[in-house]
């Protein structure tokens, strides 16, 4: 009598579609995945326990080593922890710079994360580069107020580290002439080819009630339908401010989780109008001088910050005991979290779309691993 | 269930066109923006601008550079002052305090007649292999001493050249000028009054007495010696066998490690053991003689033969170079 038998394979942890070092075990039943086991740890490098020995400001640099692809949100983020711990203000212009560095990040994010997930198709490279351009772009924008395209180290307790010039206001109206373009010509490449629908509609489905067991957050949950954006639900910084609307899917497959990035960047764009428009002038200044950065000591006591990251909620959680460093400082992880839910989203697919579905999901694997 | 406490204003659905979907159609689409891009690609201009998204974007480095900007930060540098040679470092610690890796290792200077502490630091080491670029040092130094230089180019094959000691890290304020010339203005005044207040507790060479000063304060500090250039500034600190067994070592622990290694090679039966010290205190100097031209560039952190390479590498080197000369008929 003829049978048949499960097969399992290893995909990763050296792989170029596994985004990282992750490894994922998987079972086949022919091409059908049965089960699927992430594997991670390979990127382990003590981030949060390397926090609690260095100083609040020794910290931020660390910081940026997460999601490498958002170093300036993820300052942000711990900026945001920082100062709600230790009860410091921060001059309107640093928010609006951070808010500015924030919507770009999410743009160039998203440009690439969707050139990686179509590299995954088989798209290799080309589209990826599409992403990559844009990118180049924004990055060397980046280089010139932070000194660094990717480590950025850009906030400060109070504000951020340089002020935004007139050269950084031209140069950032002049991409944004190109943007609208740019988003026209990818989505005309995309949208409607024929090979990313069949390789992506009604693959990898995540239903709501599903997505929001995981504690899914940012474009995952919203392609799975639940409008949930951290700038509207508790705005932030100065996000309240401007008008933008929150893209969310129908069916929550690989498709809706694709037109979500793609609208999520035109309402990006948005905000860098707004922003830019309301811009206050540097009276104000760009940082709070009152701030000791070196020797910042906040009162014992707790503190959780979060933003919406391009990936989704990254928070920052940080207890002190009143000295120079945290007592203990976590970080929740956005890819981490979401990554979880990538066994369920796999099952029932075929071994082909596994790659496809964890490029949708767009990891990091510095922010997984920490 | 529900999450959405977002007002329905907020919200959007995104069109999925799953009804106008017809074959063919949709790649035509994205062939026709393709074969555009690529047509103005091989035909248009080089993109100039940031506004664009057409044309060619590359650059052929190296021998196309884009122009880097000058908050851009690298790996970090000390300055020196051009007209009297004078490093503008006080080794106060701040820097070493701050780094978030810790790779700064700062040895102070001590005047030899009271033994006193000086402005100034007597070895300033960064290991440039763990350093993150952060740019805190620059950030918190008061004087203005530590700066994050331009040249990103650092590649070498040996890694304990790495450990970068304080004569490769010095620059002229002239070469920090020029590739950061508001940054520099901005501080110029202040750095420079703070300079002269502590040129005046610094007595002797302390505080320039490292090498590669070649231009300008060199002469100032090698007057007494009649070689030019670096060596004499080097040979006039006799740092030998500090250096070739680890820059920051106490003197304790240099003299258990070279009776150590004499101990070993007289174990291995070399009659060699009473050589060895001596074989260590002599390349540092031999290499600066050796190699005038990375000690004329200010700015090449690339020495012929690297300060920190080990004793066996060093010979190994040199056997090999003798063997080309030999070759060459030289």
């Amino acid at each position: 009598m003829l049978k048949t038998e499960e097969l399992q394979i290893n995909i990763g942890p050296q792989h170029p579609s596994t985004h990282g070092v992750f490894r994922m075990l998987v079972t086949v039943d022919g091409e059908t995945l049965v089960d699927l086991k992430p594997v991670f740890g390979y990127l382990h490098r003590n981030h949060e326990q390397l926090g609690e020995v260095n100083t609040y400001l020794q910290n931020m640099p660390f910081t940026d080593r997460l999601d490498y692809f958002n170093s300036m949100v993820n300052n942000h983020a711990y900026a945001r922890a920082v100062e709600t711990l230790a009860g410091v203000e921060v001059p309107e212009r640093a928010q609006y710079i951070r808010v500015i560095m924030d919507e770009l990040s999410r743009i160039l994010n998203h440009a690439t994360a969707m050139g990686f997930m179509l590299g995954d198709m088989g798209a290799w490279q080309t589209a990826l580069l599409w992403g990559m351009r844009e990118r180049e772009k924004i990055l060397d924008m980046f280089e010139y107020v932070s000194g660094a395209r990717m480590m950025c180290n850009y906030c400060r307790f109070g504000g951020v580290v340089r002020d935004i010039d007139d050269w950084f206001i031209t140069e950032l109206k002049k991409l944004m002439q190109g943007l609208p373009h740019y988003f026209d010509d990818f989505e005309g490449l995309l949208l409607n080819s024929e090979i990313l629908l069949a390789r992506a509609r009604n693959i990898g489905v995540l239903p709501k009630e599903l997505a929001l067991a995981y504690s899914v957050t940012g474009p995952v949950l919203r392609g799975s339908g639940v409008a949930y954006d951290i700038r509207k639900a508790e705005p932030y910084a100065v996000y309240d401010r401007f008008k933008f609307k929150v893209p969310v899917g129908t069916v929550g497959d690989v498709y809706d989780r694709f037109l979500v990035r793609i609208a999520e960047m035109r309402e990006s764009y948005k905000i860098l109008e707004q922003a830019l428009e309301q811009l206050p002038d540097a009276t104000g200044g760009f940082i709070n001088p009152k701030v000791k950065q070196q020797s910042l000591k906040a009162p014992a006591g707790e503190a959780y910050a979060r933003v919406e990251s391009p990936k989704g909620e990254l928070g920052f959680y940080l207890v002190s005991d009143g000295s120079g460093s945290a007592y203990r400082y976590k970080v929740r992880a956005p890819s981490f979290i979401n990554l979880s839910s990538l066994a369920d989203m796999c099952k029932g697919y075929s071994i082909a779309d596994v790659v496809v579905i964890l490029g949708s999901i767009d990891i990091v694997m510095g922010e997984v691993d920490r | 269930m529900t999450l959405s406490h977002l007002a329905t204003e907020d919200v959007f659905v995104v069109e999925r066109n799953d009804a106008d979907f017809r074959a063919g159609q949709g790649m035509t689409k994205g062939l026709g923006i393709v074969f555009r891009k690529f047509r103005k690609a091989l035909f248009g201009k080089p993109n100039s601008d940031r506004a664009d998204t057409e044309g060619q974007f590359n650059v052929q480095y190296p021998e196309e550079r884009l122009v880097l900007p000058e908050a851009y930060r690298n790996m970090p540098i000390l300055l020196y002052d051009d007209a009297t040679g004078h490093e503008l470092c006080t080794s106060c610690f701040q820097c070493e305090r701050i780094c978030p890796p810790q790779v700064i290792h700062i040895t102070q200077a001590k005047d030899p007649a009271t033994g006193k502490p000086v402005p100034a630091a007597a070895n300033f080491v960064l290991e440039y292999d763990t350093c993150m670029s952060c740019g805190y040092c620059a950030e918190v130094c008061p004087f203005d001493a530590i700066k994050m230089d331009h040249d990103f180019e650092l590649s070498t094959g040996n890694h304990p050249e790495l450990d970068v000691n304080y004569d490769r890290l010095l620059r002229p304020i002239s070469y920090y000028e020029a590739i950061a010339p508001t940054m520099w203005s901005d501080v110029k005044e202040q750095a420079m009054k703070k300079l002269q207040n502590n040129i005046k507790r610094r007595p002797g060479a302390i505080g320039r007495d490292h090498g590669q000063k070649v231009k300008g304060g060199a002469a100032v500090a090698v007057a007494a010696t009649p070689v030019a250039g670096a060596a004499p500034a080097a040979a006039a600190k006799p740092r030998g066998p500090v250096a070739a067994i680890g820059k920051n070592m106490p003197e304790e622990k240099v003299a258990k490690l070279i009776s150590i290694r004499a101990a070993n090679a007289a174990k291995r039966g070399g009659g060699d053991a009473a050589a060895a010290p001596v074989a260590e205190a002599a390349p540092i100097v031999e290499t600066v003689v050796d190699t005038p031209a990375a000690s004329a560039a200010p700015s090449g952190p690339v020495a012929a033969i690297g300060q920190n390479m080990s004793e066996d590498k060093r010979a190994k080197l040199e056997a090999i170079r003798a063997a080309k000369r030999a070759q060459r008929g030289e």
